[in-house]
């Protein structure tokens, strides 16, 4: 693990407009994340954990006043154009959703294969090979080789979530952004997912931010932080 | 959903597919049969006829415009048919080797041998595939309307003029459904209430036809009436001349009708020299023989290939001028004849039905809108659905632009399956239409497309590639253009909000 952040936000804020009331969801948050660690955000039901998480993906941009920063390897997010933004979402970040969201039309393999066919676009075409080959590596490793025609509903739980951190990975990330990653899942197989999630994140030297609202589950980390009312507040380090 | 899209689309161009051929068929027929039966240009000058025609025929002839060209005379008459009913029918006399170079008069010749089934008699039921020696005969002595006339001995005594009558005419002979003919036995009812079966074959009979000579004022000269042997029966397709036309030897109706060449007997009278006397009055001395030339009411021109009948009728006219020039007073004025193309003929039916071809084009271009809203709403309604994924591909990577495109190009799949789907339709129903009309009106009574209506005894079942290509690229464009709102919609779907829809 390295000292030096990927990403670090600055005193960010998000609000959000529902009808004509203003609701603010973070209010001058603060992270910084270094190179192949991994976090755990932990927070009560809307603390802010997922919008922060959505910032630092690039799914959403934060509020222009007060001016905060969210910066990725020195770049600033916030400057980012759509298209750069688009580009940023597909090469460097790679998110783990707690209902995994896998398309229910597409099989298995062609699941993890989606990433990389945004990614490349009609470049897919001349790549596809390779990335039929990459990702029936990753599903090898997660233990799905033999499922990859199946649909997501002739899946389990952990099954699918295993889909969807595959189908993270495909593009090769340089963060895993796990939102609830076991929120889904009974202890166990929340457990075997974690232990994969660290697996990989040994494997590939990812930087992992997990957001939970499980103390067990966040303990798995490097670094615990802790998010209240939408401002960062205690952050320890764990011992593993 | 997206099947059911893709129906909307399959149906939509089906209905402006079918209708467009059938319009645009009918009319085509329209315009087409027009150079089948009086090639591209009539010379006309009704009753009373001009004289000189074959000079003005060689004229015709020697224009390098000209490919052929036929003397015909067209009046009214009456006809007993073998069974005592009596019709009233056009009367057109033509020389049948000269028709036929300007129309397409052997083609419509229809006792002549088949060497082969038609697609529609599976059965090669068709009495033309066999007996091709005495088919070979019956379109010979069609072609000449002239019958060998036998005696009791069976010694063929002379050749005599015969009549060709429209298929449809004497009401004998029975459509099957695959559009060929059989003679029928029809059914007479006599005066006192019997019935009687009559067993007929029209080309082996005889009818009386009955001509008024009108002179040059429009005055009733005499009424004529004459047997004729039925040589054969033709078929142009257009119910009306095949339900009304009778064709006969040229000469035979101008001897009828008092048009044929002729002596006239002038009296001079010494008095007043030049002055023509009535028949009665002749009594004095100084008699002239002159010969009053044949006459025609019509010359009907075909222009060689490349040549349109607009232009053709512009070099008639010139021709024309030049003729009447030699016969000064003789022949009607060049601003007088009457020169017109089968469009100038039948102007007000063709105007009314490229209009009305637009119209129903029209309409149902506007119902087939509805297929567009369906794919709105369809696709509004997957979006909605999708609303979730939508946000997971965003999460991806994916721009605005790709999303957008995603849905534009499932519209663009979906109008291209429906416009295969009603293109493969269109072609099936065009292509059969005549057959399932027939089904239609012997199983369930309904019949569309009546041929006295609509002129012509079948229905056009010709798909035209660049109208189809026309509506099955329109349909694709619909469902595109169906597709744009939602896509619309897609693309600017907040991706936070879309991964939290429920």
């Amino acid at each position: 693990m390295s000292q030096s952040p990927i990403i670090h936000a600055k005193d960010i804020h998000k609000t959000y407009r529902l009808g004509r009331v203003d609701v603010p969801v973070l209010r001058g948050a603060s992270l910084s994340v270094n190179t192949g660690e991994w976090v755990s955000i932990l927070g009560a039901s809307g603390s802010g954990k997922s919008t922060l998480l959505h910032l630092l993906g690039g799914l959403d941009r934060c509020d222009r006043k007060p001016a905060g920063s969210i910066a990725f390897q020195g770049t600033e997010l916030v400057r980012l154009s759509a298209g750069a933004m688009n580009r940023y979402r597909s090469r460097s970040v790679g998110f783990v959703f707690q209902f995994y969201h896998l398309l229910p039309e597409l099989t298995v393999l062609e699941n993890v294969l989606a990433g990389a066919m945004v990614r490349h676009s009609f470049g897919y075409l001349s790549l596809k090979k390779a990335m039929v080959s990459r990702a029936g590596e990753l599903l090898e490793v997660f233990g799905l080789s033999e499922r990859l025609k199946h649909r997501p509903a002739e899946l389990s739980g952990g099954e699918r979530q295993r889909v969807a951190i595959a189908r993270a990975l495909i593009n090769e990330p340089d963060i895993l952004l796990a939102d609830e990653p076991t929120g889904n899942l009974d202890t166990l197989t929340g457990n075997a997912i974690l232990d994969e999630l660290a697996k990989v994140r040994s494997s590939r030297g990812l930087t992992l931010i997990m957001v939970t609202h499980d103390i067990a589950t966040a303990r798995r980390g490097d670094r615990l932080v802790e998010l209240i009312d939408g401002v960062v507040g205690e952050q320890s380090p764990l011992v593993t | 959903m997206p099947l059911l899209a893709a129906l909307a689309v399959a149906l939509c161009t089906t209905m402006v597919l079918v209708t467009w051929s059938v319009m645009g068929g009918f009319l085509d027929m329209l315009l087409d049969s027009g150079r089948n039966l009086i090639g591209d240009v009539a010379i006309t000058w009704p009753n009373s006829g001009f004289a000189y025609y074959d000079e003005l025929g060689q004229m015709l002839q020697d224009d390098e415009m000209v490919q052929a060209w036929a003397p015909m005379i067209e009046t009214f008459g009456l006809i007993s048919l073998p069974d005592g009913r009596r019709e009233t029918v056009m009367v057109k006399g033509i020389q049948g080797p000269s028709y036929a170079r300007v129309t397409n008069y052997k083609d419509t010749l229809y006792w002549q041998p088949l060497d082969k089934p038609l697609r529609t008699d599976p059965h090669s039921e068709d009495w033309r595939l066999t007996h091709h020696d005495l088919w070979e005969n019956r379109y010979e002595q069609g072609l000449s309307l002239t019958e060998p006339r036998i005696d009791r001995m069976g010694q063929l005594v002379a050749d005599e003029p015969a009549v060709v009558l429209g298929i449809e005419l004497s009401g004998f002979n029975i459509r099957k459904a695959g559009g060929w003919y059989m003679p029928g036995v029809p059914r007479k009812f006599n005066a006192d209430g019997t019935e009687e079966a009559v067993d007929v074959f029209m080309p082996n009979s005889r009818i009386t036809l009955t001509v008024l000579p009108l002179d040059d004022k429009g005055r009733n000269i005499d009424v004529t009436a004459r047997a004729f042997p039925v040589a054969n029966e033709f078929r142009t397709g257009l119910y009306d001349l095949d339900k009304n036309v009778v064709l006969i030897r040229l000469d035979a109706l101008q001897n009828m009708l008092k048009l044929h060449e002729a002596q006239r007997v002038i009296k001079v009278d010494a008095d007043m020299p030049g002055t023509e006397l009535q028949p009665e009055s002749f009594d004095q001395p100084g008699e002239v023989l002159t010969k009053d030339p044949a006459r025609v009411t019509a010359v009907i021109v075909r222009a060689v290939d490349g040549f349109d009948a607009i232009t053709l009728k512009a070099r008639c006219r010139e021709i024309y001028a030049k003729f009447e020039a030699r016969h000064q007073g003789d022949v009607p004025a060049q601003t007088a004849i009457i020169m017109s193309t089968w469009e100038d003929q039948n102007r007000t039916m063709i105007s009314a039905v490229k209009k009305e071809t637009a119209l129903v084009l029209t309409l149902f271009s506007f119902i087939s809108l509805t297929a567009v809203m369906l794919i709105v709403v369809i696709f509004w309604v997957m979006v909605a659905e999708k609303t979730r994924d939508i946000g997971v591909i965003r999460a991806l990577g994916a721009s605005k632009t790709g999303i957008a495109s995603i849905w534009l190009i499932y519209g663009l799949c979906i109008g291209l399956v429906g416009s295969a789907m009603g293109g493969i339709l269109s072609y099936t129903i065009v292509t059969n239409i005549n057959p399932i009309h027939e089904w239609m009106g012997n199983a369930l009574g309904i019949t569309i497309w009546d041929p006295s209506v609509y002129y012509f005894s079948s229905i056009p079942n010709q798909m035209d590639a660049f109208h189809a290509a026309i509506v099955l690229v329109g349909g694709v464009l619909a469902s595109v253009v169906g597709a744009a709102l939602p896509s619309l919609r897609a693309a600017n779907l907040d991706p936070v909000r879309a991964l939290r829809f429920e």
